[in-house]
């Protein structure tokens, strides 16, 4: 690459072009999030006049943080979106990678069967009609693994994990085979331990996916008790309804939570909702970005 | 725009086979030799050797069946009428000829067209453009910094996205309007103004994928032989005659790629967004195949219907994504799977 030095002042300009373009995109993307953020921290008293633009919270409380985490909405909620997520990613990694390790053995009966078999899941959705109505065949409405279950296996992701076990070198396997290993053996003494960035990509990938899943909640799900937050938030922020975080009684008294200003409380329970994302987010740049870079090198 | 992730690793891994067993046959890690399974008796061989592997899959295959395969046999209730005491009549195509007579229908198929039309102009050159600016900044601290802050609205729900972009839009005191007041040029209410609404879609999208969708863009270039840019200096190429001639060039097979695999999702428009951004006053111009069977089955009630609807999606859009496979293949040697 061209060193500094040789550098034309025409060139310097469109680096500095180049990299201001970026910055707005930078600007464009975290000023929406940091104003909602800067807001859910601003003193009550000064919500009203909270500019969209300001990215600083104007006199600092938590008095937002701290009403809605004590909330017994939002702590079904964050309980119901922690144990659903958590279920669903142990169920997701261990039926894909279980699954992927047999049709990744060459040689195996009926495989490529079973693969067309996946492709055709992948090409052909019936639709969310059938889908409900199997939910209710199997009584499974209202209950939260009606959420789980649905998605508990990507076929996406099991591609992914069947391209990764075909790779690992058959010198290893056969050399467990030689040891007398079983191939239940075999599989959870060396191919899980070969497979660890993988498989944890994979469960990165289940995570946001469950975390971030609202829809099938929304329709499945009929109690409020077994809400997960994504749809807690879906029913305060999206369709405006008040009264669930603000509750009837203190609107109507214009007390407790009523006296916070509707918009702060709308900020606070977005953050609630995205913080496991962020806390999670440094994992997230570093099996993501590699796993896409390297894939997409390779092919 | 609409690919999931694993969809894009996927794409990316992919080779485009589905694996041929007389390739692969005979090379299992010191398993039988090929042939017996031809010989007599291979059959209860086979068994014997493969039954762990079967074992282990169970669980998957179990899921797959009653979770893919089940709804497509409950799928045909769009041939059925359904009664409140089962069973169900059998009526044919009566379902799809009502649904085909009804000028809502065409009013939402218009709608996932254009939506689906407008993120492909809109949208779909947006991370390219990205990925050709992130590989001129020079600086990868700077860069690692830029691309940290870009992708992360991709991991966030379409709720909070709506939520984000609610506030951002508010007439009172959304940045937006904020800044257009200044400028003197009053307010406007985006969200529930039919001839914007559209225009929030795609915007929102752009701000959610934008980032994320340029990564693998960006790979594509890395993975360009540095010989052809030296080359290119040598001759004396500037800046931009280099990314028109070594880096375009370079990337057009994953562009193609992923444009055929989002002509695939034409049908979709995306569930997910849409009935987070959907209200009384906009929904007639953002209504869309999936809003409408999902309105229709589960508010209404009129189960078959919303189901004819469904499947009428299910087989054009499979259509769709078998076509955009082929040809991408035949094009790029990569498919969607």
């Amino acid at each position: 690459m061209a060193s500094q030095s040789r550098r034309t002042p025409l060139e310097r300009v469109e680096y500095v072009l180049i990299v201001s373009t970026l910055l707005l995109l930078v600007l464009f993307t975290l000023q929406p999030l940091l104003n909602l953020l800067a807001l859910s921290f601003t003193d009550p008293s000064k919500v009203p006049g909270f500019s969209g633009l300001s990215i600083i919270p104007d006199g600092v409380s938590i008095d937002v943080w701290a009403l809605l985490l004590q909330h017994p909405n939002v702590q079904r909620g964050l309980f119901n979106s922690i144990w659903m997520t958590a279920t669903s990613v142990c169920i997701g990694v261990f039926g894909t990678a279980l699954m992927a390790w047999g049709m990744s053995r060459p040689g195996l009966p009926g495989r490529r069967l079973i693969f067309i078999l996946v492709l055709v899941t992948i090409v052909f959705e019936p639709g969310i009609i059938p889908d409900y109505f199997l939910m209710k065949r199997l009584g499974l409405l209202n209950t939260p693994w009606s959420v789980i279950m649905y998605k508990a296996i990507s076929a996406w992701y099991l591609i992914i994990l069947i391209r990764f076990f075909e790779e690992i070198p058959k010198e290893l396997l056969e050399a467990a085979e030689l040891d007398g290993a079983n191939p239940f053996q075999t599989f959870w003494m060396v191919v899980l331990p070969l497979a660890k960035p993988a498989l944890a990509t994979i469960a990165l990938f289940y995570l946001v996916l469950h975390w971030n899943e609202f829809f099938r909640s929304m329709i499945y799900l009929n109690d409020q008790s077994k809400w997960p937050l994504q749809v807690v938030l879906r029913q305060f922020v999206i369709e405006g309804d008040k009264i669930a975080i603000v509750g009837a009684n203190n609107a109507n008294n214009n007390i407790g939570l009523a006296q916070i200003n509707i918009r702060a409380l709308k900020a606070g329970m977005i953050f609630i909702t995205i913080l496991p994302i962020l806390a999670i987010y440094p994992l997230i740049l570093k099996f993501f970005t590699k796993g896409t870079m390297s894939g997409a090198l390779k092919g | 725009m609409v690919a999931s992730d694993g969809q894009r690793v996927a794409a990316a891994l992919s080779d485009g086979n589905v694996p041929a067993d007389d390739r692969q046959r005979g090379q299992h890690a010191g398993g039988l030799p090929a042939d017996s399974l031809q010989q007599a008796g291979g059959f209860l061989r086979a068994v014997r050797q493969w039954w762990p592997y079967y074992a282990m899959m169970a669980p998957g295959l179990l899921f797959f069946f009653i979770w893919h395969y089940v709804p497509i046999w409950e799928a045909k209730m769009a041939f059925e009428q359904v009664r409140i005491i089962p069973p169900n009549i059998w009526v044919g195509l009566k379902n799809f000829q009502q649904l085909f007579s009804s000028p809502i229908f065409y009013q939402v198929l218009a709608n996932t067209l254009i939506i689906s039309g407008m993120k492909i102009l809109f949208v779909f050159p947006v991370p390219i453009m990205v990925a050709l600016l992130l590989n001129e900044v020079r600086n990868g601290k700077l860069r690692g910094v830029i691309q940290s802050a870009i992708y992360l609205p991709h991991f966030l729900s379409w709720v909070v996205i709506a939520g984000v972009f609610i506030a951002l839009l508010s007439p009172t005191d959304g940045a937006v309007n904020q800044v257009q007041q200044a400028m003197g040029f009053g307010t406007t209410n985006y969200l529930t103004n039919t001839g914007t609404i559209r225009w929030v879609l795609v915007i929102s999208e752009i701000w959610r994928s934008a980032g994320w969708d340029s990564l693998l863009y960006l790979a594509a270039i890395f993975a360009i032989d540095p010989a052809l840019y030296e080359a290119a200096e040598m001759d004396g190429a500037s800046r931009w005659q280099k990314i028109w001639h070594v880096t375009i060039p370079g990337i057009i097979p994953t562009i193609a790629t992923l444009f055929i695999l989002n002509m695939g999702m034409f049908l979709s428009a995306d569930l997910n967004q849409v009935i987070n951004f959907q209200n009384d006053v906009n929904a007639s111009v953002i209504d869309i195949l999936d809003t409408y069977v999902y309105r229709m089955g589960l508010s209404t009630g009129e189960y078959a219907l919303a189901t004819a609807a469904g499947l009428f999606k299910a087989v054009i859009g499979m259509i769709l994504v078998v076509t955009s496979h082929l040809v991408s293949k035949r094009l790029t040697g990569k498919g969607v799977w």
